[in-house]
């Protein structure tokens, strides 16, 4: 299966690189962006499985700005906030504003590639179902066609039989007669 | 798959083997679920006592269906066999335990203007007749969903009326769902949706025009709600309750029922369908052999039934 692909969005340059070093090692495909601001942008260019960002960032965009981009980009994106200790508060506002969830630093690489997990397997499942559903209404399409051509064929060859049935049960027509009225009709 | 061991499997009986093996014992692996293995007797009793509730034909090769959807209800009731489960639910009074197997058997597959063709057909072609031949004459014009299960069909026939007819329509429309699953009708009835039932078939568009977001979930807005009406009913019963109708949808609920009650539904059908009325089924189904009653009728990709 195809790794998730995942933005680390932190104005810290040393846990933005520690995140992308340990995500890549595990592997994941992993951008980065150093504010708020970079992140939008980068969202806008690319298509991400997951945002990990850092909930309070300088620059006028911070972590519920990029939640909101993400989602408004496309909503199968999942954003993870990392939070301050105790600021729990703004955590459950962007989980309200649908943020899949949210870790509080000092982060845990455990507990984070654990999350991951979670949202892979639900991604896979998604994509099972969205598969099984794309593949049963292409079936159904193919086969209705064929269910209702012969449909249509059947109940012509039903009229046509029962006028046949008709022609030949005529009285006062000769047999050869009533045959030939038949095989025209 | 069970990975339970049965119990007598140990009892080894043969006069050969003094010293029976010992059957390794099979370690459950964490988090998967202990199902209750059900026996070709338990397999026909269930099946006959569902068909009774319900009409639904379990098939022997598809006795894995009792297992896989009736499992939860075992665990919930604490039975450790599907005799005992039988006797608990037959000997239920107040019928709840019977009830939630028939939601539990019941296939609720279903979505909003699922495959499109028999809306566009509605709307494009049996609609403008039918307000055509009842301009001027009394009466309400009336629409059955035969099993609509959590509404999505008769709502999209709401939702296309509507948009056929505006908000005031000076027709007298009646429009009715009927399912056999109590906890489907429910929640018709409601007309409240999750994120998925409602990403499937519905473009923005119709979202935000005929629903309103609570929460997780939306709801159908009352204009479109308070126009159909729910009534819990069984296809197997007598149909002299419910009068005549114009339009009839009874898509893929047939499929689940033998051929002979497929053939007493449709008769019944053929009874409460107008005689100008029109009926359709799921695009897959078929009534050729099953009711010589029934014409049918190609409108550019769709099909319908009409009475000879």
């Amino acid at each position: 299966m195809q790794a998730l692909k995942i933005l680390v969005v932190d104005d810290d340059p040393v846990t933005r690189t520690l995140l992308a070093k340990r995500l890549s090692k595990e592997e994941y495909q992993v951008d980065t962006a150093q504010s708020g601001v970079d992140a939008v942008r980068s969202i806008a260019d690319n298509y991400y499985d997951v945002v990990l960002t850092d909930l309070m960032m300088p620059g006028g965009v911070d972590g519920i700005g990029v939640l909101e981009t993400a989602k408004e980009h496309n909503l199968k994106t999942e954003v993870m906030l990392i939070t301050a200790h105790g600021s729990i508060d703004n955590a459950i506002i962007a989980m309200k504003k649908g943020a899949y969830d949210y870790l509080q630093k000092p982060i845990n690489f455990d507990e984070l590639i654990l999350r991951l997990a979670k949202i892979q397997n639900l991604k896979h499942l998604m994509k099972n179902a969205s598969d099984l559903r794309l593949a049963m209404e292409t079936t159904e399409q193919v086969s209705s066609e064929t269910i209702q051509n012969l449909e249509m064929t059947v109940a012509a060859l039903e009229e046509r039989i029962s006028n046949i049935r008709t022609i030949l049960q005529r009285a006062g027509v000769s047999a050869e007669e009533r045959i030939s009225m038949a095989l025209v009709g | 798959m069970s990975l339970t061991t049965p119990g007598n499997i140990s009892r080894n009986t043969s006069p050969n083997s003094a010293a029976p093996a010992p059957k390794p014992e099979l370690k459950p692996i964490p988090g998967m679920r202990k199902t209750v293995k059900i026996t070709p007797a338990e397999v026909q009793l269930f099946s006959k006592y569902i068909y009774g509730l319900c009409g639904i034909n379990i098939e022997a090769s598809k006795s894995y269906l009792l297992e896989t959807r009736l499992g939860r209800m075992l665990e919930n009731e604490k039975c450790d066999s599907f005799t005992t489960f039988y006797h608990k639910i037959k000997s239920d009074p107040s019928k709840k335990l019977e009830h939630q197997m028939v939601d539990a058997m019941t296939t609720n597959e279903t979505l909003f203007f699922r495959d499109t063709n028999p809306f566009e057909l509605l709307k494009h072609k049996i609609l403008p007749e039918v307000f055509d031949r009842r301009m001027g004459k009394s009466g309400a014009i009336r629409i059955w969903s035969a099993a609509c299960s959590t509404g999505q069909e008769i709502y999209s026939i709401a939702i296309t009326l509507r948009e056929l007819l505006g908000p005031t329509p000076t027709i007298n429309l009646k429009l009715m769902g009927t399912d056999i699953s109590d906890a489907a009708i429910k929640q018709a009835s409601y007309g409240v949706y999750n994120k998925f039932e409602i990403e499937r078939g519905l473009p923005q568009e119709r979202l935000q025009r005929y629903f309103s977001p609570s929460g997780e979930t939306w709801r159908i807005k009352d204009e479109i709600r308070s126009m159909a009406s729910f009534q819990k009913f069984n296809l197997m019963g007598s149909f002299a309750s419910l009068g005549k109708f114009d339009i009839i949808f009874c898509r893929n609920v047939a499929i689940y029922f033998t051929f002979e009650d497929r053939v007493k539904l449709f008769e019944k059908i053929a009874d409460v369908l107008e005689p100008d009325g029109y009926l359709i089924i799921g695009a897959t189904e078929s009534l050729t052999g099953v009711c010589p009653r029934f014409v049918p009728k190609r409108h550019l990709k769709a099909i319908f039934y009409q009475l000879k």
